[in-house]
């Protein structure tokens, strides 16, 4: 049995390592996973995102949940992080939604208007 | 809130933002009885005041319906939700049971799928899966264990994400789920 020192060393040691891995990349999208997000079909969302990054066989895109974001009628919103540009909020964004901005913004960096909630904002 | 799945995926962003680390879910299925578990190392509640569906620990919005929900939802079938702090340092344990034979039941939804979410939504938090079959527990998921086998790259690997559904497809499918 370790100690509990040895334990929480492992633990830092291992936080890092996973901050240092997911830190690789040029693009991060954030799906709200609050109540209202999920009931709203966030997790059909992050899946459809997924299957679009696997299907372009992009390596430099990562997806994380977050909180709530405070507007829970246009939920599923998504926070769009394109490297050294600023950040994108998305609202209802539905499977086509999500193609959409795959597409255009991700690939292509245009951002769609269409379901555009803010630009430049955290 | 569609089904079970999506409920539990819920709970378990409720703590994921009580900063736990670690989750730790049993689930069984027998006699049309669902029962659930979820015990996390997260900051506490201080009461039940969780409940209530005008308390919230959130900033951005002034109510909080995902434990009120699944409460009713349980209870709607006859079952029940309990929740509870675990010690004075923190730590929750949320038990719910639900008869999913009662007419007012809601339907599963995808169980397999929602693990594999939880992998994707959240690569720093430890999930152990406990399922009890034949009044046996067994560990079917520890994605501790997954992530240790994997050496550099990814940490959320698509291959990892199939990999758990797979293990979930087969362990969902002999609880007659």
């Amino acid at each position: 049995m370790k100690n509990l020192e040895e334990l929480k060393m492992m633990r830092e040691k291992v936080k890092k390592d996973l901050q240092l891995r997911a830190g690789e990349h040029r693009v991060k999208i954030v799906v709200g996973m609050g109540s209202c997000g999920i009931a709203a079909g966030a997790r059909e969302t992050m899946n459809e995102f997924l299957e679009l990054i696997e299907k372009n066989k992009k390596t430099d895109i990562i997806v994380t949940a977050s909180g709530c974001f405070g507007f829970c009628a246009q939920e599923p919103m998504i926070h769009v992080y394109v490297e050294d540009k600023k950040p994108v909020t998305y609202r209802n964004v539905d499977k086509v939604a999500a193609q959409e901005i795959f597409t255009n913004h991700i690939l292509n960096d245009q951002i769609v208007e269409k379901y555009l909630f803010s630009k430049g904002k955290k | 809130m569609k089904n079970i799945a999506d409920h539990l995926f819920d709970i378990f962003e409720n703590s994921v933002n009580a900063s736990a680390d670690t989750v730790i879910i049993g689930i069984s299925f027998s006699k049309g009885v669902f029962y659930c578990s979820i015990t996390d190392n997260g900051i506490g509640i201080t009461g039940e005041e969780v409940l209530d569906p005008f308390v919230t620990s959130r900033k951005t919005r002034r109510v909080g319906l995902g434990l009120p929900l699944l409460k009713k939802a349980a209870e709607d079938t006859g079952g029940y939700l309990k929740i509870r702090r675990l010690n004075r340092d923190g730590g929750t344990n949320l038990e719910f049971e639900m008869d999913m034979s009662h007419i007012d039941a809601k339907p599963f939804g995808d169980l397999p799928q929602t693990f594999a979410d939880i992998y994707f939504a959240w690569p720093e938090i430890d999930l152990k899966l406990y399922i009890t079959k034949n009044n046996k527990e067994e560990k079917v998921l520890d994605f501790h264990e997954i992530r240790e086998k994997e050496n550099l790259g990814l940490v959320n690997s698509i291959e990892n994400r199939r990999r758990i559904l797979n293990i979930m497809q087969k362990e969902v499918k002999t609880l007659n789920i």
